[in-house]
């Protein structure tokens, strides 16, 4: 498949990266030389320079036999503008982002398709739902649903209250059959367990499970589960007054701003929070504003050492559920070692959206996911592939691996050593990253 | 989530692994001599069964029972493996030279291979008509090889290079300053260079048959002659045959093999424009032009112009063979006086355009060089002027240009400093510094006691020749990458 992304800032040289990992004709294009270098010269794919909004530059980049065309500058009306430039030389479909609700509006959705604008991407929108996600389940990690919910992978951190601590893992599968130890993330390193690996403390397992038993490991992993009505959001960003504009009804927000002409226009779009003006970073501020009755802490601040640092302060000050937005890449892995409870990064999830997409567009490769670094790839099982010819136990996988279930007729199941994996199942596996090409083979 | 895990030591398995691959590459390559001397009925049969079989056992061993725990390949795994693999390659090559009926040492043996495939094309045998149609073959093979680069190949038909750790080893081994991607993934780009490559031998083959040539001594020639390497399978070169046409031939694939291949692949595919709006093609054409001139002028005035021959297809010969760093002979050059010598020596340097088979330290580095020095020059009367260095229409990063002038600066000091080595051993100070720049523009010519007129390059001693392979190595490979083995950082862990 022939892709081409415009804007090699952090969203686009992010997916740009994912994609040349899995066999995607890749040609990105940025008027900046030095972003493109670095890129150009590590990854397996094709740079050039010249400006996304110029019908040369897009010729130049074959955009005329391109599947998709991805614009992610940091200008919203110069991706609206360059889809639509895509899309008149030829482009089978095009993916904008865009920095406003209001074009994401079904309502006004026929509008971009007149123009040629066939997807919308608003990381704000994204960010806010994945915030909301978070609140719902605050004893969760990550939550990702593959097959339409039929499969569902919760990443849950041990704590000392969970009572499957050093237990191995072929006990724990002898006691609970409704669960799939997929992958376990320990300190900055993602293992894929075997039978004799043991659960420790701190460590953020990976369940595979069905909705029914979602709640169990509420139990099993020693969660209590905290109803969350009230929130406090630091910072009145783009992503507070979605969130807030989504989520009034369910949960009461505050919002800490420190910019007085921020606070004085936040009322007229969240009509329903309380809105402070104030330095959250400031304990006596917090005090005042009596954090203790919160149930969560939202740090939006543009600065993410500001949202982490705050996010420690509120959990020591005793609130259950923190959620720190961090935009640095680099801070990701070394925040999520921290005591907080969910990161936020809007270029992820913005990758990520986008990938689904071109995904969704194109049946015949594998869906997959990427987390820290491990992969989770969700593959159809062809007729006469290696995987049906036995019992998983006797088909003797290789390691870095795990079927953490499937789907069957649309219906979502776990798999286990005696299961045996028929045509046409869809398969999610686990495995390390870079390690999926090796895995395909079994599938096809 | 993407992290990228941060292993600090370098991955041997991985890299001997990947190494296991490129021997059985070079071991079904053998099979082509081996069917040679099977089909011709001679005896070196044996050899090149015995080198196929060490080679092709050798890589499957490696391959197969090397199980790496990780397979990620990075910067330095990617420079080490370039580097290496030249060398493997050539310890292996060498084998049918020392076992077959004309048997040469492990010196002279390993000098002939690695200057197969640097395409330098100096050899030490002092008579090439003596030695079997399968070892004329295998030489000529190793050039072909070589001339895209043997990474490239490989590349280009196994699917397991194409990670990113492939794109390392592309621009570790491909020549020039920037290396341009025709394709999205590096496994496009590499079949693309090569299918032109391989297109361009057939039809060179094709019109060399159609001339006096036999079969063998096409097949040989095309290969040779593509590579931009210059073996023959006659000791008096292309001089042998003293055929017009043969020459008008040769001189037109010496020409397109010192043409950025890229440019070609661009041509092929119908823009025409691009190769117009190339200025190193450009300057690659008016350096011919303009060094035809002065050789006929000065082949004219030393009263060397005996037949209309010689202020013709003989200099354009002599031109395109430097330039291009084939190193295929036509005619003495020597007897044309100094001035011709001086020339040939400038043409050397610089060779052909980036991208190529040819060696040199390339035209593209030359403008680099005159635009800076221009925009220098006229600095120092406008002190405040901002002037920029483009080529190809655009503009170049001061970094860029940093680096070429590094890249000359070292490039000189290499030839100095084996130019040195050679006279501590022994070879008279003018022959010394002449086989130094020789070898590490991945020529071959030779002069004074290694030229037409003297002995060749057996006269070299074996320290001498050990000295001279490592320089086609740096030469072949743009320094940088052989070089940085031997700084501290790249081994710190």
């Amino acid at each position: 498949m022939k892709i081409v992304i415009a804007g090699a800032g952090e969203v686009g040289s992010h997916l740009a990266k994912l994609l040349s990992r899995e066999e995607q004709d890749i040609i990105l294009i940025d008027d900046n030389r030095e972003r493109l270098a670095d890129i150009d010269a590590n990854y397996n794919l094709m740079t050039l320079r010249g400006n996304p909004i110029s019908f040369k530059s897009l010729k130049e980049a074959g955009v005329d036999r391109c599947d998709l065309f991805i614009a992610v500058t940091p200008d919203e009306t110069s991706n609206v503008v360059a889809c639509a430039m895509a899309k008149s030389l030829g482009a089978k479909k095009t993916v904008a982002r865009i920095d406003n609700y209001e074009f994401q509006d079904m309502t006004n959705r026929g509008f971009f398709t007149d123009l040629g604008v066939n997807a919308l991407i608003y990381p704000e929108y994204l960010a806010a739902q994945e915030i909301i996600t978070a609140l719902r389940r605050s004893w969760v990690r990550h939550w990702f649903e593959l097959h339409g919910g039929q499969l569902i992978i919760v990443g849950v951190k041990i704590r000392d209250t969970a009572r499957i601590i050093g237990m191995q893992l072929k006990e724990f599968a002898m006691t609970e059959h409704n669960f799939h130890v997929a992958a376990i993330k320990r300190k900055h390193e993602t293992i894929i367990p075997r039978g004799d690996d043991r659960i420790l403390l701190n460590d953020i397992l990976y369940f595979a499970t069905t909705r029914s038993h979602v709640d169990d490991l509420l139990d099993i992993c020693g969660k209590t589960h905290h109803r969350i009505r009230k929130v406090l959001i630091m910072g009145g960003s783009r992503i507070a007054i979605r969130l807030a504009a989504l989520a009034e009804g369910e949960f009461k927000f505050k919002i800490i701003e420190n910019n007085k002409a921020k606070c004085r226009a936040l009322p007229e779009k969240c009509p329903n929070c309380d809105i402070v003006q104030g330095d959250a970073r400031d304990i006596e501020v917090l005090r005042d504003e009596s954090i203790t009755d919160y149930d969560a802490f939202v740090a939006l601040t543009d600065s993410s050492e500001t949202n982490i640092l705050t996010c420690l302060t509120a959990k020591e000050l005793g609130i259950k559920k923190t959620i720190a937005e961090v935009e640095d890449l680099q801070f990701i892995s070394e925040a999520e070692g921290l005591n907080i409870g969910t990161i936020i990064n809007k270029k992820l999830l913005a990758s990520s959206k986008i990938f689904q997409i071109l995904l969704d567009s194109d049946v015949t490769t594998t869906k997959c996911l990427a987390m820290a670094d491990a992969e989770v790839a969700e593959i159809e099982v062809k007729p006469k592939s290696k995987i049906t010819r036995g019992r998983v136990r006797d088909l003797s996988l290789p390691h870095g691996m795990t079927i953490a279930g499937l789907v069957r007729n649309g219906v979502g199941m776990l798999v286990s050593g005696n299961t045996v994996i028929e045509p046409g199942d869809n398969v999610v596996v686990f495995c390390l990253s870079g390690a999926l090409h090796k895995i395909e083979r079994l599938f096809y | 989530m993407l992290t990228f895990s941060n292993t600090r030591r370098i991955n041997y398995p991985m890299l001997l692994r990947v190494l296991g691959w490129l021997l059985m590459i070079e071991g079904s390559f053998m099979s082509i001599p081996l069917l040679t001397c099977i089909i011709y009925g001679e005896s070196d049969v044996w050899a090149f069964a015995a080198a196929f079989a060490v080679t092709i056992i050798c890589g499957a061993l490696m391959t197969f029972c090397i199980r790496p725990a990780s397979p990620s390949m990075a910067k330095r795994e990617g420079f080490l493996l370039t580097a290496s693999v030249w060398v493997v390659f050539s310890f292996f090559g060498m084998i049918p030279f020392m076992l077959c009926d004309t048997p040469i040492g492990v010196t002279d043996a390993f000098y002939e291979t690695m200057s197969g495939f640097t395409t330098t094309g100096s050899t030490v045998y002092p008579t090439v008509e003596t030695l079997s149609h399968g070892i004329n073959l295998w030489r000529c093979l190793t050039q072909w090889l070589g001339g895209m680069g043997i990474i490239l190949f490989t590349l280009a038909v196994l699917p397991m290079l194409n990670y990113s750790g492939g794109m390392q080893m592309f621009n570790a081994e491909v020549t020039g300053i920037t290396h341009e991607k025709l394709r999205p993934r590096i496994s496009q780009t590499a079949k693309g260079l090569w299918s032109i490559y391989f297109i361009l031998t057939i039809i060179l083959f094709g019109l060399l048959w159609l001339g006096p040539m036999n079969l063998f001594d096409s097949i040989c020639h095309a290969l040779s002659t593509m590579s931009t390497g210059g073996f023959s399978t006659r000791d008096n070169s292309i001089g042998f045959w003293d055929s017009n046409y043969v020459k008008i031939v040769v001189t037109l694939f010496m020409f397109l093999g010192g043409v950025n291949f890229s440019l070609i692949y661009k041509g092929a595919h119908g823009d025409l424009k691009a190769i117009w709006r190339n200025d190193t093609f450009v300057a690659y054409i008016k350096i011919i032009v303009l060094s035809f001139v002065a050789f006929v002028i000065a082949i004219a005035t030393a009263g060397k112009a005996y037949s209309w021959e010689d202020i013709t297809i003989d200099p354009l010969f002599q031109i395109v063979t430097t330039m291009s760093s084939t190193g295929l002979t036509a005619n003495n050059f020597e007897t044309w006086g100094p001035f011709v010598l001086a020339l040939v020596f400038i043409l050397m340097f610089f060779g052909a355009c980036a991208g190529s088979t040819s060696g040199g330290a390339k035209i593209d580095r030359l403008l680099y060089l005159l635009k800076n020095t221009n925009n220098e020059l006229y600095r120092s009367v406008h002190p405040n002027a901002i002037r920029s260095v483009r080529i190809n229409g655009s503009i170049m990063s001061p970094e860029t240009v940093d680096k070429v002038i590094a890249f000359l600066c070292i490039y000189v000091m290499v030839i100095a400093f084996g130019g040195i080595l050679l006279t501590a051993i022994g070879i008279p100070i003018v022959d010394a510094f002449f086989s130094s720049f020789s070898c590490v523009s991945n020529i071959g010519l030779g002069a004074g006691v290694t030229g037409v007129g003297g002995m060749g390059y057996d006269v070299i001693p074996d320290l001498g020749k050990w000295v001279l392979s490592f320089l086609m190595l740096i030469g072949r490979l743009e320094l940088f990458t052989v070089l940085i083995l031997f700084t501290p950082a790249f081994w710190s862990k």
